[in-house]
């Protein structure tokens, strides 16, 4: 092992770090704008609707992300959609990890217990004040469980975006070794910024999750 | 621009040459990944310290890092101690070894749930310690996580697609050539996902059909 070499990468995998971060942080907040859409028209009731939720989700579950990522950076061109790699980056895993996000979304929704709409709509709520106070509050316990474990799937999916040249940590590591050929040694430094990465990222979801059930149980 | 799909019907031939190495990826990988998970998991539950201290080890740093670092390590990896494995090897134990992790993890979750009493019982009509793990818990546990499992091998099937960049040539391997000579990247790869789509349509069908057989038995 060459640890003067894995001391001088640092600093240049630390900024690939950070844009790995950037790349999660947006398609994060992406894909909750498309899942919370896709929740709204999956329970809307409205059949046309709902069923061109269910096909997108079922499509986006049921082809690799890669491909995706794939169609995203290289196919758009052809409907005149020029896109940067950064961004065609960040659509592509919000728009994949938003039909994951809905699904467990939903499943979170239908966990609460009937009555509880039956009850808050006897006691006069119309049905958006039921679902914005009542049923809202009970699934988001669950909601931040199951999300977060797709947003950890998500970071490291996002190392995918590598093969579009978008300069996260993957595709910095393999930079370095194209001019080093030192893979284990830049590997290992990359494999510590991710664990660092993923296992907080579960750590901060495990503490939100505790806090928010706090009177719960 | 117009769609003009003439030219994935003259390579369909590749594509589907592709498809077939996909499939052959995906099931050596899934019979890794189911077996070796189980493995994995009665090890780190029923030995000492010594041997599951590196499993779970394993399980942690697997879980934590992403499928595409990994394979990348174990591709230049190797090559950088001087042992050269031919690709096919590399991605086939990289996607098993990865998904082997996960199941695993499902698969000790399920032995949990095995009553203790079962194992008591097993030791009572006089089964050895050894023949009741084998025998009594393990199949039982393997029967509660088979849904779980079926799960991960429909995310695996999926993730087949991303060993095109170690040159296996898979299916999206075999569209990338096809797309380097007649430019029609959309055309290409949409077809890909539509035989993807299509792949897990009928995984998903066979999986919701044992799982409601499998009920009635219950």
């Amino acid at each position: 092992m060459d640890y003067q070499l894995m001391y001088d990468i640092t600093p240049l995998l630390l900024k690939a770090a950070w844009v790995t971060l950037k790349v999660s942080f947006w398609s994060f907040w992406l894909g909750l704008i498309v899942s919370s859409i896709l929740v709204a028209t999956r329970l809307s009731g409205i059949l046309p609707l709902v069923w061109l939720s269910r096909v997108y989700v079922s499509f986006i579950r049921g082809t690799p992300f890669f491909v995706q990522i794939l169609v995203m950076y290289y196919g758009t061109p052809a409907f005149g959609i020029e896109l940067d790699a950064y961004n065609a980056g960040i659509i592509a895993i919000g728009f994949n990890i938003g039909a994951y996000m809905s699904e467990a979304m939903r499943g979170s929704i239908l966990a609460v217990d009937h009555g509880q709409n039956e009850a808050a709509r006897s006691l006069g709520f119309s049905r958006f004040s039921t679902f914005l106070y009542v049923v809202l509050p009970q699934a988001a316990g669950l909601m931040i469980r199951s999300v977060g474990v797709l947003t950890v799937i998500m970071i490291k999916g996002s190392s995918l975006v590598s093969i579009i040249s978008v300069v996260e940590l993957t595709y910095q590591a393999q930079r370095i070794i194209g001019s080093t050929y030192k893979p284990l040694e830049v590997f290992t430094v990359a494999a510590v910024f991710y664990l660092i990465i993923i296992y907080g990222v579960r750590y901060i979801i495990d503490w939100s999750y505790d806090h928010y059930t706090r009177y719960l149980h | 621009m117009k769609l003009n799909f003439v030219p994935v019907l003259s390579y369909f031939d590749s594509l589907l040459a592709g498809l077939w190495w996909t499939i052959v990826l995906a099931v050596s990988a899934g019979i890794i990944c189911v077996f070796g998970g189980i493995l994995i998991a009665t090890f780190i539950n029923y030995t000492n310290r010594i041997v599951s201290a590196p499993l779970r080890f394993f399980i942690w740093l697997f879980m934590g890092t992403p499928l595409l670092l990994q394979l990348w390590l174990l591709y230049h990896g190797w090559a950088q101690l001087n042992i050269l494995l031919p690709a096919m090897f590399i991605g086939i134990f990289g996607l098993g070894l990865h998904y082997a992790a996960y199941n695993a993890d499902v698969y000790r979750a399920a032995l949990q749930t095995i009553s203790h009493g079962q194992y008591e019982a097993a030791r009572s009509l006089g089964f050895g310690h050894l023949r009741t793990i084998f025998l009594i818990i393990i199949p039982q546990a393997m029967y509660r996580s088979i849904p779980q499992f079926g799960n991960n091998l429909i995310i695996m099937v999926k993730d087949t697609s991303i060993l095109s960049i170690i040159g296996i040539s898979e299916m999206v391997l075999a569209a990338q050539y096809a797309i380097s000579v007649t430019y029609r990247p959309f055309e290409f790869y949409i077809t890909v996902a539509l035989i993807f789509y299509a792949i897990n349509l009928i995984l998903e069908s066979l999986l919701n059909l044992y799982e409601k057989k499998s009920a009635i038995k219950l």
